[in-house]
């Protein structure tokens, strides 16, 4: 189509009201906001007030921790104009505490919920903050970086036993595993020597 | 008439056959028929479900060697665990076990039964399958073509007919060490609707690993089970519509 550039010039004069929203475009249909925590809700109303964005496909969350913050991405797709846009907000990850948009999208219910319960962001106005999937987790947020998810593993479950007698008769016979699943998995190594070797 | 007491038999465990010392004698009958028709419980928790369908039907049609699917725990053989089991997905599957009737095989399909495959990092799901019922066959693959999923069947019934797939004794024999990696996944407080300890007892396969330090620990954590409370309606007409 020949004006195939017209709903990103149109998203643009939108964005020229929001003060402090630093706009990358990543592709022809792809735009990338960067904005404060407390200018997003204003940002997530005006986009789906007045530029058709109505569709919130997801919020994902990305842990920083050198930062010592949580990026929340919220992806919304126009149906009117074809384009995705990602929102981006980066909140302190000490309370983890922010604003639930469940009033402008619904669908936020459930997204924050899921985030809530990987992450530990609190989001003040949410419907329901309950466990969702891991209703039957009760260590930390599991997405979180400082969760050793291997160190987990290794405290609740036992390995499979790679060496086992049955197997010697068919190495014998030029058979068998040709590298071990503990040799590997390079990050075990050390471990292996040390607890359930043999 | 014979005093059948009087005979030199020597029977392993004597209440295991009603008390019939000829029942051995057909054990090897029983066996051939039993490994002859058997049913599928398909327990499809992960990816390995995909290749069920066409091993069941027309194509490798594993109704041709006497298997074929079924919709209840209660009336199936074969627990078929088709890949990954989560830590909530294996409460469930031990709760499925229990409810099959004697004798039942397990066959843990693709590699994350036999050691968590590619999640063996996750700390999601079990890592290995026969750490919390005794598995009769690993079919290893990521994930088994439906040829190896037959051949895996025939070795089962190749099993059953020698004699050889008993791990479902093993469940009760070795209860307090099954019952142990439950409860270390599930915490103490874990416990099932079905008396494991009374139905080794029925079998006559109470033996003296079924209790330990588990099932003491299981004792004191058990709760009366009570019936559901029925509940009809989704709750109120304005919540409905919000």
């Amino acid at each position: 189509m020949n004006d195939a550039h017209l709903p990103v010039e149109r998203l643009s004069i939108i964005l020229g009201e929001v003060k402090e929203v630093r706009v990358t475009q990543k592709g022809p249909r792809r735009t990338r906001l960067d904005v404060a925590a407390d200018a997003l809700p204003a940002l997530l109303e005006l986009l789906k007030g007045r530029a058709g964005f109505v569709h919130l496909s997801a919020i994902s969350c990305v842990d920083w921790p050198d930062d010592a913050q949580f990026e929340l991405v919220y992806h919304l797709w126009s149906y009117e104009l074809n384009l995705l846009v990602s929102a981006h907000t980066r909140i302190d990850r000490d309370p983890g505490v922010y604003v639930s948009v469940y009033d402008i999208y619904h669908p936020a219910g459930f997204f924050e919920r899921d985030i809530h319960e990987m992450y530990g962001v609190f989001f003040e106005g949410a419907p329901d903050m309950e466990k969702f999937i891991l209703t039957e987790w009760d260590g930390p947020p599991p997405m979180r970086k400082e969760f050793d998810s291997e160190g987990w593993v290794n405290d609740h479950f036992d390995w499979q036993d790679y060496r086992p007698d049955w197997l010697l008769e068919l190495e014998a016979q030029g058979g068998g595993v040709m590298i071990p699943p503990d040799e590997q998995r390079f990050s075990r190594r050390g471990i292996e020597d040390n607890d359930d070797a043999g | 008439m014979t005093d059948t007491e009087q005979f030199p038999v020597r029977v392993e465990q004597p209440d295991r056959n009603g008390g019939n010392i000829f029942s051995r004698v057909f054990d090897e009958l029983t066996a051939f028929c039993r490994s002859r028709s058997l049913f599928i419980l398909h327990y499809c928790t992960g990816c390995g479900a995909i290749e069920l369908p066409p091993a069941m039907t027309s194509r490798f049609d594993m109704e041709r060697l006497g298997i074929s699917p079924m919709v209840s725990p209660r009336q199936a053989d074969i627990l078929l665990i088709t890949g990954y089991v989560s830590v909530k997905t294996l409460k469930r599957v031990m709760l499925t076990y229990e409810q099959m009737g004697s004798p039942k095989y397990v066959i843990g399909i693709c590699s994350c039964t036999v050691n968590g495959g590619m999640y063996w990092q996750s700390y999601a799901t079990a890592k290995k399958l026969n750490d919390y019922m005794p598995v009769d066959l690993y079919i290893a693959g990521c994930m088994p073509r439906p040829e190896a999923v037959i051949t895996g069947l025939r070795q089962l019934m190749d099993k059953i007919a020698a004699g050889e797939a008993n791990g479902w004794e093993d469940y009760y024999r070795r209860y307090d060490y099954y019952l142990g990696h439950q409860q270390r996944l599930f915490g103490e407080t874990w416990q099932t609707p079905t008396d494991v300890i009374a139905e080794a007892r029925h079998y006559g396969l109470f033996g003296p690993e079924t209790l330990g330090d588990h099932t003491r620990l299981l004792e004191q954590h058990q709760a009366p089970l009570e019936a559901l409370e029925m509940q009809l309606g989704l709750g109120a007409p304005d919540e409905v519509k919000a």
